[in-house]
């Protein structure tokens, strides 16, 4: 009985692991001559990085090198680290990494380079000490100064508006939301932002609340920033439910999927975001290129990209302008 | 077969049985054992030269430790019927008052060693408050362990982000990442610290008084202050040495990231209990042996590097992760029936 025990045991382990060699056929390991690239997300399995995964791969294809895009099934840091460590073992050649936490990652990814691997970030900066190229979606300052602009061609120049942020904590809403006001200090002076930037915990729902109250508040609102996915959606809805839909124009950065119907019913004017799935790509691309030894220029014409811009320390590098998403191109988008 | 040869196979078995009999493994225990040798081989073979590489297993070891050792301070807590919810976030918040005596030692130029020395002496003697806390919580207020743990996980998280703002805390000595990021003759210093942790433990656990109090709590409390233990003390230090344990997994964390956050290891927690389980540990108490549950960690720690290796997506680990717990927990059950059929057939005959 012990002994049907334990060939149960081993055969249904057996059965396991076939049927995982199975799932893996995809994604077999490449030859030793091919190039591996290693894309890692915060976490796997949200909308933003399953757009940015189909990038990467199409880059993979396109240019010929093996692309592994694989991360953690939550946002944890220490995931994140045992991972890389586990595809150090592997033995890959670049890894790419949007990093959970900056710091944690420091000693792994200077552990990574010990063993000759090509470091990068992308979506997130990590550690500048550490990476051989930073990959950047957008320039903080010209975002800010962009959702400006958006606002201004809604709501006119003059007039009373209010900020509805995704957390007070967030390093970069903060920068955009910093380089927005001291644009419009010069550019708008007739802006009146009437109250703090109001944090809405990354929730759509407190950005619908807080919406509410600002327009009781503030009955001569004429404008709204939603800085953070989904803030300006929360924003929409409460604007639509009030009926003011005409009288307060709602801008801000969205993901296109989430916000046409915002969009449609005239609730969200405009929402602006990089493409996920552009950066995937651009991510290989530069991985690629600088493991062939070319380093990234300013100004080059990167093929399903654009023009990227690269700074003077010669490894951060920006992936270009934001695209718009209005109610005539939002149903073009995946993400 | 002649006498003789009969002799020597029967006298091997009797050996392979009293070593099993010193180690004190059960066949859960040897059932894991199995598991993990099937799937070390499996693994070995699907990835050649890369799983079974000198990197490879070195790399492995300095993963496990600190999962390892939050998952005994679950089991000897589990043990006792109880579950301690509150694991990870008392390792992070040791490790993060912790990392601010180091960074505030180290910015104000004291000697390094003085530094680390106080930071380690101020990790463990967080984590033995945060552990009383739990004890006295659970112990003396009689709180039931889930809330109980589920208020100071709370609490812990609360501290750590007021004091961390969100962000996390660098910039020790250098010499601090020792514990985290070197090795003695090639062996991690992570493991070292979880070798004398399963020691410490399957003493005060498996071969002390204490130990057999802890059990007996876990079968049934009422009798067992009946029968003269004091429960609440011994609840009571339990919960400090569970909060010890985090203390040490919050020192080789931090140490291995550089740095001390709330959130780091979040994810170990509901892990740590799967470790347990999956250790043959018996959820409502009673039953629970240190090597299961150090088996059950390095089961998990080579399938994840594995399928990792190999290429694997990270949700069809996690399936294989699930299924094996499942299957697990089944052939345990069955062996449990067999063995009370057994029982009860044999009583019948006697009768």
């Amino acid at each position: 009985m012990k002994k049907l025990v334990l060939q149960v045991t081993l055969l249904s382990l057996v059965l396991l692991m076939v049927g995982s060699l199975v799932f893996a056929q995809g994604q077999k390991a490449a030859a030793d001559d091919e190039i591996t690239i290693v894309v890692m997300p915060k976490l796997v399995g949200i909308p933003y990085f399953n757009a940015s995964e189909t990038g990467a791969l199409q880059a993979g294809k396109d240019l010929g090198v093996n692309v592994i895009y694989t991360g953690p099934s939550t946002a944890d840091a220490a995931q994140q680290v045992r991972m890389i460590e586990d595809l150090i073992a592997k033995g890959v050649d670049a890894i790419a990494v949007a990093p959970n936490d900056p710091a944690a990652l420091t000693p792994v990814l200077r552990k990574a380079k010990q063993a000759g691997i090509l470091v990068l970030d992308w979506d997130t900066p990590a550690d500048q000490s550490v990476v051989d190229l930073s990959v950047h979606q957008i320039d903080d300052q010209e975002y800010g100064q962009h959702i400006w602009d958006l606002l201004v061609e809604e709501m006119g120049d003059t007039g009373d508006y209010a900020i509805v942020t995704g957390g007070l904590s967030a390093a970069n809403l903060n920068g955009w939301i910093d380089a927005g006001l001291s644009y419009a200090k010069t550019k708008y002076p007739k802006l009146n932002l009437v109250t703090d930037r109001v944090p809405t915990d990354e929730k759509q729902q407190i950005a619908y609340q807080k919406t509410l109250d600002l327009l009781k508040a503030y009955p001569t609102l004429k404008g709204i920033v939603g800085v953070s996915t989904p803030a300006p959606l929360g924003a929409a809805q409460a604007v639509q439910e009030k009926g003011v839909a005409d009288k307060v124009a709602v801008v801000g950065t969205a993901l296109p999927t989430d916000s046409k119907p915002y969009l449609e019913d005239g609730s969200l004017r405009v929402a602006t975001l990089w493409d996920p799935a552009k950066l995937g790509y651009l991510t290989v691309v530069l991985a690629k290129e600088m493991l062939e030894g070319k380093a990234p220029v300013d100004g080059q014409d990167v093929p399903n990209v654009g023009k990227i811009t690269v700074w003077e320390d010669g490894k951060t590098v920006i992936m270009g302008p934001p695209t718009d998403f209005t109610k005539e191109n939002a149903g073009q988008f995946n993400f | 077969m002649d006498k003789n040869t009969q002799q020597t196979v029967q006298n091997e078995k009797k050996g392979l049985r009293r070593l099993v009999d010193k180690l004190h493994l059960e066949k859960k225990e040897l059932v894991l054992l199995w598991i993990f040798l099937g799937i070390f081989l499996l693994m070995s073979i699907i990835s050649p030269g890369r799983f079974l590489s000198i990197y490879n297993l070195q790399s492995m070891a300095y993963q496990f430790p600190e999962f390892g050792i939050l998952a005994l301070a679950m089991m000897v807590i589990i043990v006792t019927g109880g579950i301690n919810l509150s694991i990870t976030y008392s390792a992070t918040l040791s490790s993060i008052i912790g990392a601010v005596v180091l960074v505030a030692m180290n910015s104000a130029g004291v000697p390094e060693l003085i530094t680390v020395i106080v930071g380690v002496v101020v990790i463990v003697v967080t984590s033995i408050i945060a552990g009383a806390v739990n004890g006295l919580i659970v112990a003396h207020i009689g709180i039931v362990p889930m809330l109980a743990t589920l208020g100071t996980m709370t609490l812990f998280e609360g501290i750590s982000l007021n004091i961390t703002k969100g962000g996390a805390i660098s910039g020790f000595p250098t010499m601090f990442q020792w514990f985290g990021n070197s090795s003695i003759l090639g062996i991690p210093v992570p493991l070292f610290i979880f070798v004398l942790v399963i020691i410490a433990t399957y003493f005060i656990l498996q071969r002390s008084s204490f130990g057999a109090k802890v059990y007996m709590i876990g079968c049934n409390p009422t009798a067992t202050r009946f029968s003269g233990v004091n429960v609440k003390r011994t609840l009571f230090i339990l919960y400090i040495y569970s909060g010890i344990l985090t203390g040490l997994a919050g020192l080789i964390m931090a140490s291995r990231y550089n740095s001390a956050k709330e959130s780091y290891g979040y994810t170990y927690l509901l892990q740590s209990v799967s470790a347990a389980v999956l250790g043959g540990t018996d959820i409502s108490g009673g039953f629970g042996k240190v090597f299961g549950t150090v088996v059950s960690v390095l089961i998990l720690q080579v399938i994840s590097s594995g399928l990792n290796i190999f290429g694997v997506n990270r949700f069809i680990t996690d399936v294989i992760m699930g299924m094996i717990l499942i299957l697990v927990l089944t052939i345990n059950f069955i062996n449990n029936r067999m063995e009370e059929k057994a029982l009860v057939t044999k009583k019948v005959v006697t009768a």
